[in-house]
């Protein structure tokens, strides 16, 4: 197939307008989740998804009688399991001496590992569970599989995410950058710190069809890191992160389809650290290449200065 | 002996090596390198299999235990650059690791063991089949055979250098006044834990590498404040934890990756709930107790006054 032929395919259209979403999405929410210092918390939402993707897939076997891989069911069961991950580790790190990172980490175990084996169970299970096949493709990501009503669901993620960080811009910023001024300022910081959860378990979720549970950590921290390289200002790196994340879902898909036997993935996710790479070095302002050519000279004087003014 | 004790073998002693080697991640705040650990050494066990295409060579294991070395500088490197958050760094690595590591499974290994749900949850099943042979006999199952190793090492190293591990692990500053090389030691140390981190990899899968390192050593940390009585609870509870999961996972004839995994959750929250100082059920009737002494003091001291008034 040519490269004209595929702009024109159906199919590839989908999956194309699809990853690129997400991966503006996610990098757009991902620069909040970067500057609070989330990550991580990131990653455990990511895997704990699977659980709730589990259980919505079983729950709709129950009701109709056929497991749904709709991402109608799905994300809002990925939403729900993620949710529950984090409040559950912020209740046992509050309330114990277990410190926040062994917290998070066995709500990873728990909810990944519950969700491993319902996925086990569901492929074993006579008589087989009618849907069953392609749900292992919910831990590395198949993005071939997303259809029309798919693609529907990331629109309305997407469009809703977009949309709460216009309208509550400032709100978001300050809670950012300054939780405390937030709550001196009259703002509801309870409210805002229930809706950045909910950002960032959307921000994720989005994506658990296209990039899968596991690597989906990456499309968040890595278009957030690199946009920061770039710019002091958070409205600059939102816009700069939302375009390298589309960018890094456009050239992953279209490179996946060309070569055969290539997951989109983790195409996606190399492209993505190739731009985090490149920005670390070139950044104008703070990259490595330009604080060493300007640390050059300064070492040579320190050197001079340390043998007593000499010149070698 | 017969394939299921053979499991139960295997899986009990990947238990308490990954449950051991956790138990310094956890007290030093660094849970999260388990995650990047069992994530980056993939690519490792790839490109050491596709150069010698054997399956049983220790190359592999040696070269994934230095991709998870690299991962774990390569997320210090970029930290300390102070341009990258330390939590965004490590992220960004192991995740970028762990797709070479797909990408170059998935593309020159098709249908070979390295598949997609053996990367997550292992082939504890199977590995009692997979036997070891050296100098002309049966030394029994290979994944036996290699954890037993990292489960020595890992015991040696810790009985002889467990104070200079304690110094480092509490207060680094005075391990480097008193020349104990704690940097060199930290190194040392996740060398050892990414050695482990490969060999229960390859029978237990990532999902376990970091269940097991984290929840029992997480608990034990809840359950007394002694290093070494932490390193004795965490083995103890890492090797429950595994025999509970795969007896669940026989009736349900599953990997016991995932049964296993969700046990040492299920040992962690009702270490949470029941533990005897630290856990929220004695700190709950601790805290009723106290409000109904004070109760009675203040009721007392009223009943008292009122009789010196009457008086």
């Amino acid at each position: 197939m040519g490269c004209l032929e595929f702009f024109t395919d159906h199919t590839f259209r989908t999956v194309l307008i699809g990853t690129t979403a997400v991966g503006a999405t996610s990098g757009a929410v991902g620069c909040f989740a970067y500057l609070r210092r989330q990550s991580l918390v990131g990653d455990v939402i990511s895997h704990s998804s699977l659980f709730g993707v589990m259980l919505f897939f079983l729950l709709s076997y129950w009701l109709t009688g056929e497991g749904s891989k709709s991402l109608f069911v799905l994300i809002p069961g990925a939403m729900v399991a993620g949710i529950a991950a984090l409040l559950l580790s912020q209740t046992i790190v509050t309330k114990t001496s277990v410190r926040e990172d062994s917290g998070l980490g066995v709500m990873l175990a728990i909810f990944f590992g519950t969700g491993i084996l319902l996925l086990r169970w569901v492929q074993k299970a006579s008589p087989p569970i009618p849907g069953r096949r392609g749900l292992q493709d919910y831990l590395f990501g198949m993005a071939a599989s997303m259809t029309q009503s798919d693609l529907m669901m990331i629109g309305i993620v997407a469009v809703a995410m977009f949309g709460t960080i216009v309208w509550l811009w400032k709100e978001l910023k300050v809670f950012t950058f300054d939780p405390m001024l937030t709550q001196c300022l009259g703002f509801r910081t309870r409210w805002l710190n229930v809706l950045m959860i909910v950002m960032l378990v959307s921000g994720i979720v989005i994506g658990i069809q296209s990039i899968g549970v596991v690597l989906m950590i990456s499309m968040l921290v890595t278009p957030a890191a690199a946009a920061r390289q770039w710019t002091n200002s958070l409205g600059k790196m939102v816009i700069l992160a939302s375009f390298i994340g589309a960018l890094c879902g456009l050239t992953g898909t279209i490179a996946s389809a060309l070569t055969s036997n290539l997951p989109t993935g983790p195409v996606i996710v190399l492209s993505g650290v190739a731009v985090f790479g490149i920005s670390i070095v070139f950044s104008p302002s703070r990259g490595i290449l330009v604080t060493w050519l300007k640390q050059r000279p300064v070492d040579a004087l320190k050197r001079t200065a340390v043998r007593g003014g000499k010149p070698r | 002996m017969s394939l299921i004790v053979w499991t139960f073998v295997i899986a009990l002693l990947t238990a308490v090596a990954c449950s051991l080697a956790g138990v310094l991640l956890v007290v030093k705040r660094e849970a999260f390198i388990s995650e990047g650990l069992s994530h980056a050494v993939l690519p490792g066990i790839i490109f050491a299999f596709l150069i010698f295409q054997d399956r049983s060579s220790p190359w592999l294991i040696l070269a994934a235990g230095l991709s998870g070395l690299l991962m774990v500088w390569l997320a210090q490197a970029i930290c300390r650059s102070g341009r990258v958050y330390h939590d965004a760094a490590l992220g960004i690595v192991f995740s970028g690791m762990f797709s070479v590591g797909i990408i170059a499974s998935s593309m020159k290994l098709k249908n070979v063991h390295f598949h997609a749900h053996c990367i997550i949850d292992g082939n504890l099943a199977f590995a009692p089949i997979d036997r070891c042979e050296f100098a002309g006999l049966d030394w029994g199952p290979r994944a036996f055979v290699s954890m037993l190793f990292c489960l020595m090492g890992l015991l040696a190293f810790v009985v002889v250098f467990f104070k200079e591990l304690k110094l480092m692990a509490f207060d680094e500053s005075a391990s480097h006044l008193l020349e104990f090389r704690p940097k060199l030691l930290h190194t040392i140390w996740v060398a050892i834990v990414s050695i482990v981190a490969v060999a229960a990899f390859e029978t237990a899968g990532t999902i376990l590498v970091v269940a097991l390192m984290i929840a029992p050593a997480a608990a034990a940390n809840l359950l007394t404040k002694r290093l070494s009585t932490m390193f004795v609870i965490s083995g103890i509870l890492g090797a429950l934890t595994s025999a509970l999961g795969v007896a669940i996972s026989l009736p349900m004839s599953i990997s016991p990756a995932g049964p296993i995994a969700s046990m040492s959750g299920l040992v962690f929250l009702s270490v949470v709930l029941f533990a005897p100082t630290q856990g929220l059920v004695s700190k709950w009737r601790k805290r009723n107790r106290q409000r109904i002494e004070l109760l009675k003091a203040v009721q007392q001291k009223r009943l008292k006054k009122v009789t010196t008034d009457r008086q």
